[in-house]
C-alpha cells in the first residue's frame, strides 16, 4: 500500500471539516448551507447565525484543539520515550484546572476582560505548572525523562487536590468551574479561536521542526548527546512548545482525554514512527479525529450534547484496540 | 538555566498580575435590583438591569421566550405567560404543559445553541445556574438575554417575579402574584412567632453517601425556608450553601425533623432508618422523617411558598390551621 500519507490525512481532515459544518442539531438543507458559505445573505437569519456564528467558529476551534493535543502527544511520547505519555503528563491539565478555579473564586464583572479571565488564568497556571515541574526535575544540566514524569505526576496530583479543595470551599460560582472542567465554555463567535490560535500555532510549528531531534533522541540520552544533540535544550524547547499548545487548547476547550495518546499511536501503527512525519500527521489526524468525535457528541443525544471527551474515549478506545490487533508487527514501538 | 527558568516564571507572574489588574472591576458593581428602571424609556419600551448588571432593553414585551432553567419556566407559567414560551431546558418539568415545549438542552450545563437560535426567540431568560460565558455566547448570536439571579430572600424572589412580569408584558399579574405570596409568607411568620419553640431540621439534598450526605448550608434558600417556617437548620454553620455534613456531626446534632429531598434517588424514610447509626436519631424514633419534592425547596419559584407553608405546618401543627 503506497498511498501518500499526507494526502490521506488531509482528505480525512477536509471530510471532517465539511461534516462538522454540515451536521448539527438543527437541519439546514445542503443547498442553503452552500449559499450561506459562499456569502449570500438573503436567507433566514436563524440559519446564517447558526452556520456563521456557531458552526464555523466551533469547527475551527475543535480542529485547533485536536491538532494541539495530538501534535503535543506525539512530541511528548518521543521526548519521554514512553508510549503512555500524553499532553497532560507533566501537569498541564491539572495546572489549568487549578488556574480556572482560582480565577472563578473572584467575581468578575460582566466585561470582555472578566469573561476571558478564566481561560487566561487556566492558560497561565498551566504554563506555570510546567515551569515548576521542569525546574523540580532538573538535575544539574540534565533533564532526565523519569524525573520529569515523576515530578509531573506529583505536582499534578497536588494541583488536582488543591482544585477539589477550593471547589468544596468555594462560596461562589462553583457551577462555572464545573462547567469549565467538564469541557470548556459554551462557544459562539470567533473570540476563543482567535485567542488560542497564536499559542497553538507557535507551539505546533516548533514541534513540526523538532522531528529530527526527536528521532535522534530515540537512541537514548547518552547516544544522542554523543551524536551532537544538545539533549537538555531540545527537551526544554519541545516541552515549552508542546505545553504552550496544550495549555492554550485546554484553556479554551477544557480537558479532553485520550486523543493525544491514541492519534500518534495510530499513525505509528499505520505509517511508522519517523518523527519528521509523525508530528505533522498527528496534527492533521488529531484535528480530523476530534472533529468527528465532536460531530458525534452533538448528534447522539441531541438536543443534549455529550462532553466530547466521553466520545473520544468511547469511540477511540475500541477503534485503537482494533488497529492494534490488526497490525502484523508484534512490537511496533 | 536556573536563571532562565526564574526569568520565565517571573515574566509569567508579571503577565498574570497585569492581566488581573486589567480585569479588575471598573464599572459599577452588578446590581441585583432587578426592577430598577433605567432612565430614558418611552412607555412601550422596556429597560431592566439584570443580575449581571447589564441593562436589557426591549422595544416591546417578549412574545417568544426561551427559558434556560426550570425556575424561570415555573415563574413564566405562574404569570400566565405560558403561551409566550417557545422553548425550555431539559429540567423544566412543571407545570406539565411545559414538558410539551421543545427542549434546548441544559443537561451537564450544555445548551444547544443551534436549537435556541432556530426558535428565533425575542427573549432568552437565563438563571443563576447559567454562567456569564453562556450569556455572552447567546448575546453574540444577537439574542436578547435577561439573567435572573438566584434570590437570597423572599424579596429577591418577588423582584424576580416582577422582572419577568415586566419582560413579558404582564405587570398586573406580577403585582397580584407578588401580593398574594407576600401575604402568605407574612401569615406563616406571624403564626410561628407565637411560639418560642424552634425544632432542629435536617434537609438532605443527596444521601448517596450516607456517611457524609449533602445538605443545605447557610445562605441557601432552603436554610431561609427552614428559618422562616420556625425551625433551625442543622447545616446553618457549614462553610457553604451546599455542603457535606459528616454523619458524626449529624448524630451529635440529633435533628427533630428530617426532610428528604433526595427521594428521586431512591431514598425513603425506611431506607434512612436502616442506615447504621441513624436508628437512634430523635427524628427517626419519632417518625419525623418525610419525603419532600425537592423542586419546591431548591428552585427559586412561587412554589417556595408552598414549601414554606407545608414545612411550618409540619413543625408547628398546633400553631397553623
Amino acid at each position: 500500500m503506497k498511498v501518500q500519507p499526507y494526502l490521506v490525512a488531509s482528505a480525512l481532515l477536509v471530510a471532517a471539516l465539511m461534516l462538522s459544518v454540515a451536521v448539527g442539531s438543527v437541519y439546514i438543507p445542503p443547498g442553503t448551507l452552500v449559499r450561506i458559505l459562499v456569502g449570500e445573505r438573503d436567507l433566514p437569519v436563524a440559519f446564517t447565525t447558526i452556520v456563521l456564528e456557531l458552526r464555523l467558529p466551533r469547527t475551527a476551534l475543535v480542529a485547533l484543539v485536536g491538532a494541539a493535543l495530538a501534535g503535543s502527544g506525539a512530541a511528548y511520547q518521543g521526548l519521554f520515550r514512553n508510549p503512555l505519555a500524553d499532553p497532560y503528563l507533566i501537569g498541564v491539565a491539572s495546572g489549568a484546572g487549578l488556574g480556572a478555579v482560582l480565577a472563578l473564586s473572584v467575581r468578575w464583572p460582566y466585561t470582555l476582560a472578566g469573561l476571558m479571565a478564566v481561560p487566561l488564568a487556566a492558560f497561565i497556571a498551566a504554563l506555570l505548572t510546567v515551569v515548576v515541574v521542569v525546574s523540580l526535575a532538573r538535575s544539574g544540566r540534565a533533564l532526565p525523562a523519569a524525573n520529569l514524569i515523576l515530578a509531573g505526576v506529583a505536582v499534578g496530583a497536588f494541583a488536582t487536590a488543591l482544585t477539589s479543595f477550593l471547589m468544596l470551599r468555594s462560596q461562589g460560582d462553583l457551577r462555572r468551574a464545573l462547567v469549565w472542567l467538564l469541557g470548556g465554555a459554551t462557544l459562539s463567535g470567533w473570540l476563543y479561536f482567535l485567542a488560542a490560535l497564536p499559542y497553538v500555532g507557535l507551539g505546533l510549528v516548533t514541534l513540526v521542526f523538532s522531528g529530527h531531534p526527536l528521532n535522534v533522541l530515540q537512541f537514548g540520552d547518552e547516544q544522542a548527546q554523543q551524536l551532537g544533540l544538545p539533549v537538555a535544550r531540545v527537551r526544554m524547547v519541545v516541552i515549552a512548545a508542546a505545553s504552550l499548545a496544550t495549555a492554550a487548547a485546554v484553556a479554551f476547550s477544557g480537558v479532553i482525554g485520550f486523543l493525544g495518546l491514541i492519534v500518534p499511536h495510530l499513525i505509528r501503527l499505520v505509517w511508522g514512527g519517523d518523527y519528521r512525519r509523525l508530528v505533522p500527521l498527528s496534527i492533521l489526524m488529531g484535528a480530523a479525529f476530534l472533529l468527528a468525535a465532536d460531530v458525534l457528541a452533538r448528534v447522539v443525544l441531541a438536543p443534549q450534547e455529550l462532553p466530547v471527551g466521553v466520545v473520544t474515549a468511547l469511540a477511540g478506545a475500541p477503534f485503537f484496540l482494533w488497529i492494534l490487533r490488526r497490525s502484523r508487527k508484534q512490537e511496533y514501538w | 538555566m536556573n536563571r532562565r527558568i526564574f526569568f520565565f516564571t517571573f515574566t509569567l507572574l508579571v503577565l498574570t498580575a497585569s492581566l488581573l489588574g486589567a480585569c479588575l472591576p471598573t464599572g459599577k458593581p452588578s446590581s441585583p435590583l432587578a426592577t430598577q428602571p433605567a432612565p430614558a424609556v418611552t412607555p412601550t419600551q422596556i429597560a431592566l438591569v439584570d443580575g449581571l448588571g447589564r441593562t436589557v432593553r426591549m422595544e416591546a414585551p417578549a412574545k417568544r421566550v426561551v427559558s434556560l432553567a426550570p425556575s424561570n419556566t415555573e415563574i413564566l407559567f405562574a404569570l400566565g405567560a405560558g403561551s409566550q414560551v417557545v422553548g425550555r431546558d431539559d429540567f423544566s418539568d412543571y407545570p406539565t404543559e411545559a414538558k410539551k415545549l421543545p427542549s434546548v438542552g441544559g443537561s451537564m450545563s450544555k445548551y444547544d445553541l443551534e436549537a435556541i437560535a432556530n426558535l428565533k426567540p425575542d427573549l432568552v431568560l437565563a438563571a443563576g445556574i447559567n454562567t456569564p460565558d453562556q450569556v455572552k455566547a447567546l448575546e453574540n448570536l444577537g439574542l436578547t438575554v435577561y439573567y435572573l439571579p438566584n434570590p437570597s430572600d423572599f424579596n429577591g424572589l418577588f423582584n424576580n417575579i416582577l422582572a419577568v412580569a415586566r419582560l413579558v408584558g404582564r405587570d398586573q399579574a406580577g403585582e397580584e402574584l407578588k401580593a398574594s405570596l407576600e401575604t402568605r409568607v407574612a401569615k406563616v411568620q406571624a403564626q410561628v412567632a407565637r411560639s418560642q419553640e424552634r425544632p432542629l431540621v435536617y434537609y438532605e439534598l443527596d444521601g448517596s453517601d450516607p456517611t457524609k450526605p449533602w445538605t443545605a448550608g447557610p445562605q441557601s434558600f432552603i436554610d431561609l425556608i427552614i428559618r422562616t417556617a420556625g425551625g433551625r437548620n442543622v447545616g446553618a454553620d457549614l462553610s457553604s450553601a451546599w455542603a457535606q455534613i459528616s454523619q458524626e456531626e449529624l448524630v451529635k446534632a440529633d435533628p427533630d425533623f428530617i426532610l428528604l429531598g433526595d427521594g428521586a434517588y431512591g431514598v425513603t424514610p425506611e431506607s434512612v432508618a436502616k442506615r447504621p447509626g441513624w436508628e437512634n436519631l430523635k427524628a427517626v424514633k419519632d417518625g419525623h422523617v418525610m419525603l419532600v419534592d425537592d423542586n419546591l425547596f431548591s428552585r427559586p419559584t412561587p412554589r417556595n411558598v408552598d414549601a414554606l407553608e407545608m414545612l411550618a405546618k409540619w413543625l408547628h401543627p398546633d400553631l397553623i390551621q
